[in-house]
């Protein structure tokens, strides 16, 4: 065991230096290759225009990891950033984002994960961590005020990530720990693999689990109990309060509470778009079994996040099967696309992937597209749909790669790319898409496909205006400009570290961040550090050599049809998603190509050095 | 006059706990709350338990200096009086006493009759009555 007190006097009992309202402006850098670390300076400069967390983070690839890096080596790292509002009282402030060069898209990435290990990161004194290099043998950090530690994990090596956090927590004899950890998924480096926060939370997507593997990282347990302190706490809590009260998320009715978001099964059914047997129809016969109602009936109690007064987590016991969820992505992808109407069997293929860490929306996508094969006679992987008990063992063959499970590590694009039947991968830049049909809301389509972490359904939520709101779902028109919007905004609250279920305003977010960073805020500002944020991710990608080539759907959406329910007769051609493209690009001023011009990046103020290095990379 | 908890409906949020911090010791800190939510995991089951005052007036017993006093309704504890000695957060039998930096003892007041715990708890939970189970 190498044990480090960090270097500096800061440690000292009662706290450190006075911070920026409630950030830190420290960023502790670990090396697992030397095993050494450091505290290096955040400026505050850099929080005013990247905010935090997902912004932080972005800031951080950009300038660290070269663009031809290989993920899996050494040299991409791991950024754990948390929000400026992480840790105070403002709900739904909690949440903690890993930022890396992902394994199975090359896209850069960044996952988010709710729990109380972000607010944990923030009482250890610290708004990011930096992990680089790779460790001589499996490890584990631990890191607390006055410590860090690489801990040797070889007695944790296969085990799934419940196991992983139960044993760290007793070795470390301290009930308080929060423990992200990987299971045998990401181990193996499955390209897919999560990250478990404390058990129940995952932080899913684009194999950032697979990233901990490759730095031969196990978990990393984190311990704070350092003041957090704000210009004015009784303005902090009065404005919060407000807020809070004006929205309504705290109340009983707030359907987010009152379900969790297994509430939209019915919604996606209704209207037609609920992903079922890979996309094919958007209905699903056996929807009942697997809505919200269905799981609220075998509800154990809620689970909130820390500082969240929502709690939209369920957890349910049915049977022998238990889980904190299954959220409605998971339901969508491992339920009705898989032909999966067995609810006690969604519940343990949830629980499973927890465990063995893998993100359910990916495995979930892959699995549909071994079944639609084998259906179709393209390839017998001898699964087909329905086949819940055998998707379970495919699902431990997948995180152990065994057998197919080592070709379907690789995910969807690279199985089709060895098996063919590139027509049935419903991914977006090889990450596989979540349960909301594109064709039953237009918008989301373009959110798909321009999402700078390939297909996810984070970027931008237009269906909410769309099918479950006001527009017309099957247009184009108006379109580029509102998802646009959307991504800025949504990559502003998620750079605030703000949850997605507070649909929380920008002249709110301004606010409160006056409240707990300080200086002077206005909704418009909040949005263009959004528009800021998503440009300084789209560059990286650009580096890496994506473009408008990339930004399209599976061609499924073009040509074929959904039969039943609002999308029928609503074709959503592939000309009319190219010339919406192109409003998109010219709406942000971007080129034809997809990528940001030059002068659009001075206007949003990004660092001279940065669009130079971008402009030498992309040939501009 | 112990906070009342209906557990069965605590999402394990933490804000009473930061809401006690803040408005004590002016910080976002739940490790210095004068009550404490942890999350319990058995086998792979999920328990909230509540640490908190139960009023049991222990401390005030075993404090050998005399700081510790009731109003039959909350303590008080006198940080003028109070030595630091410890005794009281060792004999608490929830644990939710402790020594703050200056090593005078930290013990739930009520907030003076108005806990804040109670008025920041989004789902009800705490009370200073029974509560009935939502």
């Amino acid at each position: 065991m190498c044990r480090v007190v960090p270097e500096g006097s800061d440690f000292a009992e009662g706290g450190r230096e006075q911070m920026r309202g409630s950030f830190w402006g420290k960023k502790l850098v670990v090396d697992l290759t030397s095993g050494t670390h450091r505290v290096e300076e955040i400026p505050d400069s850099t929080a005013e225009s990247y905010l935090g967390q997902k912004g932080l983070g972005a800031r951080i690839i950009m300038e660290d990891v070269a663009p031809d890096t290989d993920p899996l080596s050494p040299e991409n790292e791991l950024v754990f950033s948390t929000g400026v509002m992480t840790g105070t009282i403002v709900s739904c402030s909690a949440k903690l984002a890993i930022s890396a060069k992902s394994p199975l898209t090359g896209t850069i990435t960044d996952g988010s994960v709710g729990g109380h290990a972000g607010a944990e990161l923030k009482y250890a004194g610290y708004d990011v961590l930096v992990i680089k290099g790779r460790a001589p043998a499996l490890s584990y950090i631990f890191l607390s005020p006055d410590r860090v530690e690489i801990r040797s994990a070889a007695a944790l090596k296969g085990l799934g990530t419940f196991e992983t956090d139960t044993k760290i927590r007793k070795e470390l004899d301290d009930e308080d720990v929060k423990v992200l950890a990987i299971g045998p998924g990401g181990e193996n480096q499955v390209l897919y693999a999560c990250v478990s926060s404390e058990r129940y939370r995952q932080l899913g997507r684009g194999g950032i689990g697979a990233v901990f593997g490759s730095k031969n990282l196990k978990a990393v347990a984190v311990r704070g109990w350092l003041d957090v302190t704000v210009p004015d706490i009784q303005a902090c809590m009065e404005t919060a309060a407000k807020f809070h009260e004006a929205d309504g998320i705290f109340r009983d009715e707030y359907e987010i509470y009152d379900q969790g978001t297994p509430v939209l099964v019915n919604l996606s059914q209704e209207w037609g778009l609920l992903p079922t047997r890979n996309f094919q129809v958007g209905r699903f016969d056996e929807y009942e079994n697997i809505n919200g109602d269905s799981f609220k009936s075998v509800r154990k109690n809620k689970k909130a996040c820390f500082s969240c007064g929502i709690a939209c987590g369920n957890y349910v016991v049915d049977g022998d099967a238990r889980v904190e969820g299954p959220e409605f992505e998971t339901i969508a992808i491992l339920g009705s696309n898989i032909g999966n109407g067995d609810r006690a069997k969604l519940i343990e293929m949830n629980s499973v992937c927890d465990d063995l860490g893998l993100d359910t929306i990916s495995t979930g996508g892959v699995l549909a597209y071994m079944m639609e094969m084998t259906e179709k006679g393209v390839h017998d992987f001898g699964i087909r749909f329905g086949e819940s008990e055998k998707a379970l063992s495919f699902i431990h063959a997948i995180a152990h790669k065994e057998g197919i499970g080592a070709d379907a590590a690789g995910g969807s694009k690279r199985m089709a790319e060895k098996y063919g039947g590139a027509e049935f991968t419903m991914q977006v830049k090889g990450q596989e898409l979540p349960g909301y049909d594109p064709r039953g809301s237009w918008g989301m389509g373009i959110g798909y496909a321009t999402a700078n972490r390939g297909g996810c359904h984070m970027s931008a939520y237009p269906i909410e205006m769309e099918a479950w709101g006001p527009l017309d779902p099957f247009t184009f028109e108006g379109k580029a400009k509102l998802v646009a919007d959307l991504q800025n905004t949504q990559a502003a609250k998620f750079s605030m570290g703000v949850c997605d279920f507070w649909p929380v305003a920008s002249d709110t977010l301004a606010e409160l961040f006056q409240v707990t960073f300080g200086g002077e805020w206005s909704g418009e500002k909040v949005e263009q550090a959004g528009e800021r944020i998503f440009n300084l991710q789209r560059m990286y990608n650009v580096m890496v050599g994506f473009d408008n080539r990339h930004d399209t759907l599976p061609q499924r959406f073009y040509k074929e049809l959904l039969k039943e329910g609002p999308p029928k007769d609503h074709p959503m051609t592939e000309e009319a998603f190219a010339t919406v493209m192109q409003e998109y690009y010219a709406y942000r001023g971007w080129d034809e190509h997809g990528r940001p011009k030059p002068e659009k990046l001075t206007e949003l103020e990004i660092e001279p050095a940065l669009i130079q290095r971008y402009r030498t990379a992309a040939g501009l | 006059m112990p906070l009342k908890f209906n557990l069965k409906d605590c999402t394990g949020c933490q804000l009473c706990q930061l809401a006690c911090s803040a408005s004590h010791d002016s910080v976002f800190n739940p490790v210095k709350a004068r009550l404490k939510i942890v999350h319990d995991y058995r086998g792979n089951d999920i328990h909230i338990k509540a640490a908190r005052c139960i009023f049991c007036k222990k401390c005030e017993d075993v404090c050998p200096v005399g700081a510790i006093s009731n109003n039959g309704r909350w303590m008080n504890v006198d940080h003028d009086v109070c030595i630091g000695c410890g005794k009281c957060a060792e004999t608490c039998p929830t644990g939710v006493i402790y020594l703050n930096d200056n090593k005078k003892s930290i013990i739930c007041d009520l907030c003076g009759g108005e806990p804040k715990c109670v008025e920041w708890c989004p789902k009800g939970v705490i009370s200073l009555k029974e509560v009935v189970s939502r």
